[in-house]
């Protein structure tokens, strides 16, 4: 009975109810908030490999921008992140720095990489800091073998961009969206870009293997989310758009796009014909032959 | 949620499919279970016969082979992604999807030109029609138009659009698979949306009760239940 209860010893039960649940609470939060830091922690990692990788390495030497490396001790974070937020207002400010580094860049204009805030800049920096004390970071880049490529290793880029070699981790075809020189047929795609000179676009062996394993557009990131290259699989590509960046131009999709329409206007007739053929017994009128056959 | 995806993609891409969806599924069944008669497609072969076969016949073949390379693209993108791992079969589907694309075309042509020219059947024809037959041309044209501009479709809907219409489907709207899509294919798939919104509105509901069974079941005899002409008998 309550009356009878020792109202110290409820109290007690009470209170230490309440810590328990407290702690318990405390725990959740304090869960929730390691959780939170861990998962802001890894955004902010894949964050870098999906918009900075493509260009930038961190100890790995230079790709199409710098190496990241240290790049907190070089300059002051206020610059950084100006800098970053808006890399053209910056060069066009006439900031020496930033021109220095649009030049080392052979002219190429860091992009402004859409939704970025100063919040997410700082985390950046603050991810490049802790990889740059690191003795190897995960962002170093890809290993890029210099060996001269033959043209056993062009000749099976050119089976992959086509689909008769099937990428490992099950991506499609390149030319579903591509073209290059000598495919045959009617062509490659041409929702993305000819690639006949991108091993020139983006400055060569090393810049172009970093894009693939880290593609700094959308669509392609998407793409290859789910089925990344393999080290092997990029080398040969980069082969293939070596070779037709010496030898190749670029393709004229006219010729392709004119003879596909043909073919399915020619298709469509003859479907037409034997529509007509099949149905040569059908009802053609209702009223007006009654009325003909009244007549006679 | 892709960093790059601007507001009007949200609402387009993201939200717009949800309110359509949820449109389609209970203005359909409410429409079914108040006016089930009203599930038809209004035929009006009986007032005009002729130009009727040139509009239904290529339109609905041309359709429905269309609309099945969709639904396999949709349902198992990795046969299209093997099947066209060889160009002369990737060649062959898109030529085949492209074939009957332009019939579609052909018939949806015909229909519209039936529907305004011929008195009789202009008479039947509804504000609601006109706009569907405009939403539906604007469908076809930019699907033919992405087929040729835009090659290898087949490959890069298993590629892009699949994962992005699962991903509705999850409720996890991922916009970056479409986000770099030429203005044509989002045109595609916006337009695509409003036909679904519009459907249980429209003469379109006679896809829902098709007489699918009229394929197996046993053929049936009609007869006049009157005595036979003297002359035949």
């Amino acid at each position: 009975m309550i009356s009878s209860a020792n109202p110290n010893s409820q109290c007690c039960r009470i209170g230490r109810t309440l810590q328990l649940a407290m702690s318990f609470t405390g725990f959740f939060v304090l869960a929730g908030v390691l959780r939170c830091e861990a998962s802001f922690a890894q955004e902010t990692a894949a964050f870098f490999k999906s918009s900075c990788a493509s260009c930038h390495t961190i100890g790995g030497g230079r790709l199409t921008g710098p190496d990241l490396k240290g790049v907190t001790e070089r300059r002051d974070r206020e610059w950084l992140r100006s800098y970053i937020l808006n890399p053209q207002a910056k060069i066009n400010s006439g900031d020496a720095y930033a021109l220095q580094l649009l030049e080392e860049a052979r002219g190429v204009v860091m992009p402004q990489v859409p939704g970025l805030t100063p919040e997410k800049v700082d985390f950046l920096l603050d991810l490049i800091e802790a990889e740059s004390a690191l003795e190897e970071s995960q962002f170093k880049g890809i290993q890029v073998s210099m060996e001269p490529f033959t043209p056993a290793d062009v000749a099976q880029g050119m089976a992959i961009f086509k689909g008769r070699q099937s990428l490992s981790n099950g991506g499609p075809a390149c030319m579903a969206c591509h073209s290059v020189p000598g495919i045959g047929g009617l062509g490659g795609g041409n929702v993305g870009p000819d690639l006949t000179r991108v091993f020139e676009r983006l400055q060569g062996r090393v810049s172009l293997s970093a894009w693939l394993q880290s593609p700094a557009t959308p669509t392609m990131q998407s793409v290859l989310r789910d089925n990344p290259l393999r080290p092997d699989e990029i080398h040969v590509l980069v082969a293939l758009f070596e070779d037709t960046a010496k030898n190749g131009t670029p393709v004229q999709v006219t010729v392709a796009q004119l003879s596909f329409l043909l073919l399915g206007l020619g298709g469509a007739v003859l479907l037409l014909v034997a529509f007509d053929f099949i149905w040569k017994g059908r009802l053609r009128a209702v009223r007006r032959p009654l009325v003909q056959a009244a007549k006679l | 949620m892709a960093l790059s995806s601007n507001s009007l993609d949200i609402v387009l891409f993201a939200a717009l499919p949800y309110l359509v969806l949820f449109t389609f599924l209970l203005v359909s069944i409410q429409r079914y279970r108040a006016q089930t008669f009203s599930f038809s497609s209004l035929s009006s072969q009986l007032l005009e016969n002729k130009r009727h076969f040139w509009a239904l016949v290529p339109f609905h073949y041309g359709i429905l082979v269309v609309f099945a390379g969709h639904l396999v693209a949709f349902l198992i993108p990795r046969s299209i992604v093997l099947w066209n791992s060889q160009p002369l079969r990737l060649y062959v589907l898109e030529v085949t999807g492209l074939v009957f694309g332009i019939l579609t075309l052909v018939g949806l042509t015909e229909m519209i030109a039936r529907r305004f020219t011929n008195s009789k059947v202009r008479k039947v024809t509804s504000r609601l029609d006109a706009l569907l037959y405009l939403l539906l041309l604007t469908q076809v044209v930019s699907g033919i138009a992405l087929a040729v501009y835009y090659p290898w479709g087949s490959s890069w809907f298993a590629t892009n659009l699949t994962p992005y219409l699962w991903s509705l489907f999850r409720f996890q709207p991922d916009l970056t698979y479409i986000t770099g899509l030429p203005i044509l294919a989002k045109l595609h798939i916006l337009n695509a949306f409003v036909v679904i919104g519009l459907f249980p509105f429209t003469r379109l509901v006679h896809i829902l009760v098709v007489p699918n069974p009229y394929l197996w079941r046993k053929p049936q005899v009609v007869r006049w239940y009157r005595p036979a002409p003297r002359n035949l008998t």
